[in-house]
C-alpha cells in the first residue's frame, strides 16, 4: 500500500452497553474493545444482537445503558455524523451504498467532510486499494455486483481515512471466494496497516482466521471471548453454531 | 397547423413553469417522503407577495425575488414546524397528507381573507410579439421561458456537480448512510426545503404572470398538474419531474387547442390515474426491493 | 330571519344530511381505512341523480332554460332510491384504485384528483347537469299536494331525514360490530397481513366503497330535495376535507364521533357564521371558516389524534358463566390504554421467559383448530418446481425445487440473503415467482392469489411485527377464523341473530387458545401494546385459528426468549402430530435440531442440501457455505 489509507488506529470500546429499539434492550451488559492494528471480530448466531451492538456503537441505535468511547472520548449516543467525524467508519450490512448515485459520487459523499481539493486525491488512493472500481466510476451503485458493491461501501468509508473501521457482515451475500478475498486481503490488510477493525461476521471460521480476538454473542450477551485458536477448540463455541444450542443461549443471569 | 403551433408555444411556457414547480414538489417528496399538498397555496401566496412588491412601483422582475423568498421561507417553516414534528410520531403517511390539506386550506383562504376575492394582475407589459418557427410568443413569455430554462439548468448543475446537490441526492437515497458519511442530514433537509420552496415561490409568481390575472384561489387546481407530472416521471425523481412536467404541460395546452380549453386538465387526470394504477413508481422508476 | 320553528327544521335537515355523509365517510375511513379524498363526488352524484329523476323532461318544461339528462319526473321516493344506487355505482370505477396494494396516500391523491376533475367536467359540459349554473327548480317531494314552505312540511322533511340518518347509523354500526367489521378494521390496521389470513381485500374495499357511495348519494338526494338546487360550486373537492375534519374531530372509527363531528364542523360552522355581522370584504367570513377548518384538522391531529370520542375498544372476553374473567381496564385514550394494558414487569423482552404456556398441553388442537383426523402418511402436500424470483435483474431465489411432506415440521435455514423469506413468501403467495410452479395437494397454485391460498389452508406469519394494532388480542385471534357467516357484507347485514351464536363459539375457541398460551389476561388489551414475545405468540395463535393445513412461519422465534422459543417449538411439534404441516424459516439452529425434520438449507438463492441437522452438519458444503465459511 503506497498511499496512506487510514489514520493511525484508535481504541474503540463499549462498556456495560445495553441498547435496543423503543426502549427495549436487544443487547445487554456488553463490553468489547477493539485496538489498533488488530482485527477484533464479533460472531454469533443470527438474532444474537451483533448488528444491534454495532449500530449502537456508531450512533444509529440508541444506547440505553453503558458507554461507548473512541480514543478515550465518549461517543455514547452521539449523532452518526459526529461519530464519522471522529474517525469511525461504519459499513452497514445492507443499504451500504447510495444506489442512484454513481460510484464516483458515492466516493465523493464518503469524502463529504474533506476539503474540496483533498477529495480527488483520496479517490485516487481508494481506487489504488480497490482497482476494480476504476473502470466503473460512472456506473450507478445500484447496478454493481455484490462484491463490487461491498468494495464501494468500504471505499466510501475509507474516503475519510478512518482510524477505526466498523464492518457489519461484509461478506453476507458474497460468493465464498469473494468473501475470503475480502476478509483476508482487504480487511486483514487494514489492521496490518495499523487501523482498528471491529468486524461482525456470520462466517465464523473465516472470521476467526483473520481475527486477533473474538467475542461470541448469544441472546444479546457476550457468551465467550478469547483468542481465535483457543475458541476454535472450545466445544461451546462449536455448539453455538452447529446446534446443540447451549452456546447460543444466554447464561442464566 | 397554426393552431397546433400557437398552442405548442403556449404549452412550452406552461410546461416550463410546471417543470420548476414539479421539481420543487418532487424534491420535497424525495428528502422527506411528504406529499406536500399545500404546495399550491404557497405558490399563490408567493405570487401575491410579488404582486404587492410590484404594486409599490418595483419592476415585476425584481418583485419576483420577494416571491422566491416567501416560498423558500414558508416552505422551510412548514417542514420544520409542522411536517417534521408529525413525522417524528411515526404516523401513517396519510395523516401527514391530511395535515398538508389542512395547511392548504389555511394558506389559500388565509390569503383570501387578507386580499379579498378579486382578480389582480401584475403591472407588467406583455412586450413585443415574436414570431419564429411558426411559434408566436410575447416578450413576457420569452422571459418567463428563459428564467425557467436557466433555473432548470441551474438545478441540474446543483444536483449533478455540487457537493450540496450530491448530499441532497444521497440524503434522499439513504438518510442513515448519509449521516454515517458525515453528512448533516438535518441541514441538508432544511436546505432542500429552502431551495424547493424557492422554486415553489418562483413557479407561483411566473405562473401568475403567465396567467395574466389571478386571485387567491387560482392555484387550487394546479396540484393536479403537479401530481400528474410527478407520477409520470416517478415520485422523488427531479429529472423525471422535468420530463413529466414538459409532457403534461405541452399535452394539456395542445389538447386545449383542439377540444374545449376547459377540459385541458383531463389529460393530466388520465395520465395521473393511469400511472397510479399501473406504474406508481413512474415510467422510468422501478419498484423498490427490500 | 324566519321564526325559530322554521330555523329548527332547517337545522334538522342540514344536520341529518351532514351526519349521514359523515357516517358514510367514517365507515370508509375510520373503519375500513380507505382515505376517500373524493367522497364529496358521491354526494354530488346522488344530488344530481335525485334532481334529474324528479324533474320533468328538460325540453318540455320551464321554457328549456336549463339543460339536463333524464328528466323522468318520478315520484318520491324513487329519486332518492335512484340517488343511492347512483352513488353506489359511481364507486365501481374507483375500486381499481383502492383495490390494489397502492400506498394509502397515493390512492387518496388519486381520489382527490378525481374529485377535482369530475367537478371540472360537470362545470363545463352543460348538457349533463346544466354546467356551472347548476340545476334549479328541483321538485321537492310532494310539492304538488303539500305546501313546501309550511312549517309542517319542513318539519316532516327534517323528521324523515333524521329517521333515515338514524337508520344509516344503525346500518353502519351493525356492519362494524359484525365479524365483517372486524375484518375491515384488520384490513385498516395491516392490509397485507389481512390478505394473508384469507381476507379478500378487493371485495371488502369494493363493498365498503359502494355502501359509502350509496350513503353519500342518499344524503345528496335529501339535501337537493330540500334546497331545490344543485351546482358544482356546492361540491368542490375541499368539501370532502370538511367531512374529514368532522371525523377527525369527532373520532375516526367511532360512529357517534362521526355524528358529533358533523354537528360541530359542517353544521356548526354554517350556523355560527349566520350570526356574524358582515365585516370586511364579502369573502372574509367564508375564507376564515376555511382557515378555521384547516386549523382544527392540524390541531386535532396533533393534540387529540383519536378525536373527542375515540374508537371504542371491543371487550369480547366477557362471559357470564366465567366470573374469573378479568375486569377490563377502563376505556380512555388509546396510547394510555396501550401502555396501561401491559404491566411494567412484563413489558420488556426478558419477561417473555415468564409467559406460562403450560396450559397449552391440555388444548385439544384437533378439535380447537378443526384439524380433522390426522393422516400422517407423510405424503407430499406442497412442492415447488424451479421456483425463481428476480428483483430488478437480481436473482434472489434461483431454481428452487423442494417437496414438503404432510405432518412434518420442515425447517428452512441459510445465511442472510439466502432467499428463505422470499421462498416462503412465494409459497404463501405474498410474492409471485418470476418463473417456476408451486403445487399444493396435487394442484398447480402458482397463480392463486394469497388470500385464496389461505382459505385453501396455507397460512403464513411474518418476520416483522404484524399484529392488528387497534384490535384487541382476542379480536386479532377471532378475525383469523375462516368461513365465518358474519364475515361478509351480506352475512353481516343479516345481523347478530344470524351470526351471533357462531361468533360466540368462535370467541370461546379463541379464548381457549389464548388461555392455553398463557395470554388470557391480555384478551381485551390492544395487541399493539404487547411486548415483542407476546406479539409473536399472538401472531402464531392467530395463524393457528386460520385453520391451516400448512403453516408457513417466517422466523417465529426472532426476538423471543429461548425458553419461550422452546415452549413454542414443543407446541409446533404437537401440531404436526395432530396432522398439521409446518414450514419454518429460522436462524436459531438449536431449534432446528430440537424440532425440525427435515431441514432444507438455502444459500445464494439455491437449495444446497436437505436432511436432518445431524446429517447436514456432516456435509462439507453446508458447513463451508453456510455455517462457518
Amino acid at each position: 500500500m503506497s498511499v496512506e489509507l487510514s489514520k493511525k488506529g484508535q481504541v474503540l470500546s463499549a462498556t456495560g452497553l445495553s441498547a435496543g429499539y423503543d426502549g427495549r434492550a436487544i443487547v445487554t451488559g456488553i463490553s468489547v474493545e477493539a485496538t489498533p492494528g488488530k482485527v477484533v471480530s464479533i460472531v454469533g448466531p443470527n438474532g444474537s444482537g451483533k448488528s444491534t451492538l454495532l449500530k449502537s456503537m456508531v450512533g444509529v441505535v440508541r444506547v440505553l445503558e453503558g458507554s461507548v468511547a473512541v480514543a478515550g472520548q465518549s461517543i455514547t449516543n452521539m449523532a452518526p455524523e459526529q461519530v464519522a467525524k471522529l474517525g469511525v467508519g461504519y459499513v452497514p450490512q445492507i443499504d451500504d451504498v447510495f444506489p442512484p448515485l454513481s460510484v464516483k459520487e458515492n466516493l465523493e459523499i464518503g469524502g463529504y467532510l474533506l476539503k474540496r481539493n483533498e477529495v480527488h486525491e483520496r479517490i485516487e488512493a481508494v481506487l489504488e486499494f480497490f482497482p476494480k472500481l476504476k473502470v466503473m466510476m460512472t456506473r450507478k451503485a445500484g447496478k454493481l455486483s455484490g462484491g463490487e458493491r461491498k468494495m464501494l461501501a468500504m471505499g466510501r468509508v475509507l474516503m475519510l481515512s478512518p482510524s477505526v473501521l466498523v464492518l457489519d457482515e461484509p461478506t453476507a451475500n458474497l460468493a465464498p471466494i469473494v468473501a475470503t478475498q475480502l476478509l483476508e486481503e482487504y480487511i486483514r490488510g487494514f489492521a496490518d496497516f495499523g487501523s482498528t477493525v471491529l468486524l461482525v461476521e456470520q462466517r465464523a471460521k473465516a472470521a476467526l482466521r483473520i481475527s486477533d480476538w473474538t467475542y461470541v454473542l448469544g441472546g444479546g450477551r457476550v457468551v465467550l471471548e478469547g483468542a481465535p485458536q483457543e475458541l476454535s477448540q472450545n466445544p461451546i463455541f462449536v455448539e453455538s453454531f452447529l446446534g446443540g444450542g447451549a452456546g447460543a443461549r444466554a447464561p442464566r443471569p | 397547423m397554426s393552431v397546433f403551433l400557437s398552442s405548442l408555444g403556449f404549452g412550452l411556457i406552461s410546461a416550463a413553469v410546471l417543470a420548476i414547480a414539479t421539481v420543487g414538489f418532487t424534491m420535497q417528496f424525495a428528502v422527506t417522503n411528504v406529499l406536500n399538498l399545500a404546495y399550491g397555496s404557497i405558490m399563490i401566496n408567493s405570487a401575491f407577495v410579488s404582486y404587492y412588491v410590484n404594486e409599490h412601483g418595483v419592476s415585476a422582475w425584481v418583485a419576483l425575488i420577494g416571491g422566491v423568498i416567501t416560498g423558500a421561507v414558508a416552505s422551510w417553516l412548514l417542514n420544520r414546524f409542522i411536517y417534521t414534528p408529525f413525522q417524528r410520531r411515526n404516523l401513517a403517511p396519510i395523516t401527514v397528507v391530511i395535515v398538508s390539506l389542512g395547511i392548504d386550506l389555511i394558506g389559500t383562504f388565509g390569503l383570501q381573507a387578507i386580499v379579498g376575492g378579486g382578480y389582480v394582475s401584475f403591472n407588467q407589459s406583455q412586450g413585443h410579439e415574436y414570431h419564429f418557427l411558426g411559434l408566436i410568443l410575447s416578450g413576457l413569455q420569452l422571459i418567463i421561458f428563459g428564467i425557467c430554462a436557466v433555473v432548470l439548468v441551474g438545478i441540474h448543475g446543483l444536483l449533478k456537480y455540487t457537493r450540496l446537490g450530491k448530499a441532497m441526492r444521497a440524503t434522499s437515497a439513504n438518510r442513515n448512510l448519509a449521516r454515517n458519511s458525515g453528512v448533516k442530514t438535518q441541514f441538508i433537509i432544511s436546505t432542500t426545503w429552502l431551495i424547493s420552496g424557492a422554486l415553489c415561490g418562483l413557479a407561483g409568481t411566473v405562473f401568475a404572470m403567465n396567467a395574466g390575472v389571478f386571485e387567491a384561489t387560482s392555484a387550487q387546481q394546479y396540484i393536479v398538474l403537479l401530481l400528474a407530472a410527478m407520477f409520470l416521471g416517478g415520485p422523488g425523481e427531479p429529472y423525471g419531474a422535468m420530463f413529466g412536467a414538459i409532457t403534461i404541460g405541452v399535452a394539456t395546452e395542445v389538447s386545449a387547442a383542439y377540444v374545449n380549453p376547459q377540459y385541458k386538465l383531463v389529460v393530466a387526470f388520465v395520465v395521473l390515474l393511469g400511472m397510479l394504477t399501473f406504474r406508481p413508481f413512474g415510467l422510468f422508476g422501478s419498484e423498490k426491493t427490500n | 330571519m324566519p321564526s325559530y320553528g322554521f330555523y329548527f327544521a332547517i337545522i334538522l335537515v342540514y344536520g341529518a344530511v351532514d351526519a349521514m355523509a359523515c357516517l358514510g365517510l367514517n365507515f370508509e375511513f375510520g373503519v375500513a381505512g380507505i382515505s376517500n379524498f373524493g367522497f364529496i363526488i358521491f354526494q354530488a352524484m346522488g344530488a344530481y341523480t335525485a334532481a334529474v329523476l324528479s324533474m320533468p323532461n328538460a325540453a318540455h318544461s320551464n321554457g328549456g332554460f336549463q339543460q339536463y339528462v333524464l328528466g323522468w319526473h318520478l315520484p318520491w321516493p324513487l329519486p332518492w332510491i335512484g340517488a343511492a344506487i347512483a352513488g353506489g355505482l359511481l364507486a365501481l370505477p374507483f375500486v381499481f384504485l383502492v383495490g390494489k396494494r397502492l400506498r394509502g396516500d397515493f390512492a387518496a391523491v388519486g381520489l382527490l384528483v378525481s374529485a377535482v376533475l369530475l367537478n371540472l367536467l360537470v362545470t363545463n359540459y352543460v348538457p349533463l347537469f346544466n354546467g356551472a349554473a347548476g340545476i334549479s327548480l328541483v321538485p321537492a317531494p310532494f310539492q304538488s299536494i303539500w305546501n313546501t314552505q309550511g312549517l309542517g312540511y319542513q318539519f316532516s322533511y327534517g323528521a324523515v331525514a333524521t329517521i333515515l340518518t338514524i337508520g344509516v347509523y344503525f346500518l353502519v354500526k351493525r356492519l362494524t360490530e359484525s365479524p365483517f367489521g372486524r375484518s375491515l378494521r384488520a384490513m385498516r390496521d395491516n392490509d397485507i397481513v389481512a390478505d394473508s389470513l384469507g381476507k379478500d381485500l378487493r371485495a371488502q374495499r369494493t363493498s365498503v366503497l359502494i355502501l359509502g357511495g350509496m350513503i353519500a348519494g342518499l344524503s345528496g338526494a335529501i339535501l337537493v330535495g330540500f334546497i331545490t338546487l344543485w351546482a358544482p360550486s356546492a361540491w368542490g373537492y375541499a368539501e370532502t376535507i370538511v367531512l374529514f375534519a368532522a371525523i377527525i374531530i369527532g373520532g375516526a372509527g367511532n360512529h357517534k364521533g362521526a355524528v358529533l363531528g358533523a354537528i360541530i364542523v359542517p353544521l356548526g360552522f354554517e350556523e355560527i357564521t349566520r350570526y356574524l355581522p358582515p365585516v370586511g370584504n364579502p369573502e372574509l367570513v367564508p375564507a376564515l371558516e376555511w382557515v378555521a377548518i384547516g386549523l382544527l384538522i392540524v390541531l386535532f391531529l396533533w393534540f387529540r389524534p383519536n378525536g373527542i370520542l375515540p374508537e371504542r375498544r371491543r371487550i369480547l372476553s366477557h362471559d357470564k358463566n366465567d366470573p374469573a374473567t378479568l375486569a377490563p381496564p377502563e376505556t380512555g385514550d388509546l396510547a394510555r390504554e396501550m401502555s396501561a394494558a401491559v404491566p411494567d414487569d412484563l413489558s420488556d423482552d426478558h419477561s417473555d421467559a415468564l409467559i406460562k404456556i403450560g396450559n397449552v398441553d391440555r388444548l385439544n388442537f384437533r378439535d380447537l383448530l378443526r384439524l380433522g383426523e390426522p393422516v400422517n402418511d407423510h405424503r407430499v402436500i406442497l412442492s415447488t418446481n424451479g421456483l425463481t424470483k428476480t428483483f430488478n435483474g437480481v436473482t434472489v431465489v434461483s431454481d428452487v425445487t423442494i417437496s414438503i411432506n404432510q405432518g412434518r415440521l420442515t425447517g428452512m435455514i441459510g445465511p442472510n440473503g439466502a432467499g428463505k423469506s422470499t421462498t416462503l413468501a412465494m409459497l404463501a403467495g405474498t410474492l409471485s415467482p418470476s418463473s417456476g410452479q408451486i403445487f399444493y395437494e396435487g394442484r398447480d397454485i402458482t397463480s392463486l392469489p394469497s388470500n385464496k391460498r389461505a382459505l385453501a389452508g396455507m397460512v403464513r406469519t411474518f418476520q416483522l411485527a404484524s399484529e392488528f394494532k387497534k384490535l384487541t388480542v382476542l379480536e386479532n385471534l377471532v378475525s383469523a377464523i375462516p368461513h365465518q357467516s358474519g364475515d361478509s357484507f351480506f352475512g353481516a347485514l343479516r345481523g347478530k341473530r344470524y351470526w351471533g351464536a357462531e361468533d360466540r363459539a368462535n370467541i370461546e375457541r379463541a379464548k381457549d387458545v389464548l388461555d392455553g398460551f398463557g395470554l388470557f389476561q391480555y384478551a381485551d388489551a390492544y395487541a399493539g401494546g404487547l411486548s415483542g414475545g407476546q406479539r409473536r405468540l399472538v401472531e402464531i395463535m392467530r395463524a393457528l385459528l386460520a385453520e391451516p393445513k400448512v403453516l408457513l412461519l417466517d422466523e417465529p422465534m426472532a426476538g423471543v426468549h429461548p425458553n419461550l422459543a422452546h415452549k413454542i417449538g414443543d407446541q409446533l411439534t404437537r401440531l404436526c402430530d395432530s396432522g398439521m404441516t409446518i414450514v419454518m424459516v429460522e436462524h436459531e439452529l438449536s431449534l432446528m435440531d430440537a424440532f425440525c425434520d427435515p431441514v432444507i438449507v438455502l444459500a445464494e438463492g439455491r437449495v444446497l442440501a436437505q436432511g436432518t441437522m445431524a446429517e447436514l452438519r456432516l456435509k462439507e458444503e453446508v458447513v463451508e457455505a453456510y455455517l462457518v465459511g
